[in-house]
């Protein structure tokens, strides 16, 4: 098999930094982690310096994904006789840094992909013993709660969570997530209201704002997620999710029997804008591809809709 | 009244790429079938063909504006191709949950509104293997404001052999990574959710 070098004609260095830019923004590819990252450390693990210690990390975390045991750690003792190549990533790392309560961490997460649940839950109780602000060892003990199916204790240890480390937007997140799984869609926002405040140029936490209010219903939350949306889109004319979702909340709202003429106009004139804007942005894009005509007609008919009423 | 469809290759074999490109996240989406000209009285012994599949989305299943918009566009695309929606997938993001929740039945009857023999499917990740050695769906039927679970087996495909093994091969090449849902179209629009280069690989391999 070829290796990814050539298949696709990087050297080292792209590899390696490819693997870092997965890694600043957290993306679980841990297949391609693992095929890219397998590669670096067993034919250039000496070039790349400090770096592979947190190579070895995310390279690890990604193999727990793929049930790559082999990578992670080695599976029984015999294993561990026979390999004359550098030991694996757990291997390594916990040679390297002793005593360490990071690593400590990823043999907890280690025991989590074999669905130990109790033993992972020791480890990262044995971490917060000594360092009681571990935050990492906290959230994967509320991760094991998701795995396990308790959300409303995850969502009680994570609120406890956030009452102590308040500007941990990860978990903020996060927790955004779990009430809206739960329909929880009030908490829910809330949540959002917290990022946004820490964020106001992030158009993402807008226009998830948005929807959250939208999917809540009601005049009043539709038009709260139509102003969102309109935000978003202010922040970012290329979020396509914040233009559909104008589109929506104000023919919704131009639909509604309970505004008066002046709104419903106000909120026709949106919803048209909005659909010109989608329509452009097909045209921008599209290859007159047969799926994107159809998109354009399906825009078109939405205008149309709106115009007639 | 029993309903029962059966499965198109493609159309299955899009439902586990779909699954098997986000295996950490809840996955979902829509299946077609070919809008049958008349409505016969005893058509509860003409099945229904899923002869395709629009996967749409991965992660936070539970919001309503952007499922409203894909539903809008796809009962469009639908019409240009004489096609109906006629039912609705998804996958659970814990492998061990494989029951419907709120969403599935919540869209599965928005479905059944438009379509009365709609499908809801629930897809087993625990019986998910690379070799495809089973068909791993549950599927249940509308009847009287309830959910309920009938059998799925290989009497369910228009041909189990040729779903297992189209799936199987295009599990194994990672075909899962080229394949677009409809949150990956609103990432970008260029990306093409009727997936025309995996409905070639799909034939080639028939």
């Amino acid at each position: 098999m070829a290796s990814v070098s050539e298949m696709y004609d990087v050297t080292w260095e792209e590899m390696r930094d490819k693997l870092r830019k997965w890694r600043e923004d957290n993306h679980r590819n841990s297949e391609q982690i693992v095929d890219v990252g397998e590669e670096l450390i067993n034919e250039h693990a000496s070039k790349l310096g400090d770096d592979i210690w947190i190579i070895y990390e995310q390279v690890m975390i990604a193999a727990l994904d793929c049930s790559r045991d082999d990578l992670a750690w080695v599976s029984s003792p015999s294993d561990m006789s026979s390999s004359s190549e550098q030991g694996t990533c757990l291997q390594e790392l916990k040679r390297q840094f002793p005593g360490s309560q990071r690593v400590k961490r990823l043999a907890g997460m280690r025991l989590e992909a074999l669905e130990k649940y109790e033993d992972a839950s020791k480890q990262y109780d044995s971490i917060l013993q000594d360092d009681p602000t571990n935050t990492a060892a906290r959230k994967r003990k509320i991760s094991i709660l998701k795995a396990q199916g308790k959300s409303a204790e995850a969502i009680r240890e994570l609120n406890e969570y956030l009452e102590q480390f308040v500007g941990d937007q990860e978990a903020w997140h996060e927790l955004s997530e779990l009430y809206i799984n739960e329909h929880d869609y009030g908490k829910a926002a809330f949540c959002l209201e917290e990022l946004m405040m820490t964020n106001p140029h992030n158009h993402l936490y807008c226009e998830q704002y948005a929807e959250v209010k939208y999917t809540q219903g009601g005049l009043e939350n539709l038009e709260l997620s139509r102003k969102y949306f309109a935000q978003a889109l202010k922040l970012n004319n290329r979020n396509m999710r914040a233009l559909f979702g104008l589109y929506m909340s104000a023919s919704h709202i131009a639909a509604s029997p309970k505004v008066n003429a002046t709104v419903k106009k106000a909120n026709v004139k949106y919803a048209t804008w909005a659909t010109n804007q989608i329509n452009r942005a097909y045209q921008l894009a599209g290859r007159g591809t047969k799926e994107n005509k159809c998109s354009v007609k399906a825009v078109e008919e939405m205008l149309e809709s709106i115009t007639m009423s | 009244l029993s309903y029962f469809c059966l499965f198109h290759s493609g159309a299955y074999c899009k439902m586990l790429l779909h699954a098997a490109k986000y295996p950490h996240c809840a996955v979902n989406g829509l299946l077609v079938a070919e809008k049958q000209k008349e409505k016969k009285k005893d058509s509860h012994s003409t099945p229904i063909l899923c002869v395709d599949c629009i996967p749409l989305f991965h992660g936070t299943l539970a919001l309503a504006p952007m499922l409203e918009v894909a539903l809008t566009l796809i009962d469009t695309w639908c019409k240009e191709n004489k096609y109906v929606i006629a039912g609705y997938y998804q996958a659970n993001e814990r492998t061990k949950d494989f029951r419907p929740n709120q969403v599935a039945e919540k869209v599965g009857a928005r479905i059944a509104e438009n379509f009365s023999e709609a499908a809801m499917i629930m897809v087993d990740s625990t019986r998910f293997t690379m070799g495809c050695y089973e068909p791993i769906l549950a599927i249940y039927d509308h009847h009287e404001n309830k959910w309920k679970c009938r059998d799925c087996n290989v009497d369910s495909f228009e041909d189990w052999c040729e779903a297992q093994k189209i799936t199987s091969a295009l599990l194994e090449g990672r075909s899962y990574e080229s394949l677009i849902d409809f949150d990956n179209h609103l990432d970008d629009l260029r990306n093409d959710w009727t997936n025309p280069e995996i409905n070639k690989s799909v034939l080639h391999l028939c």
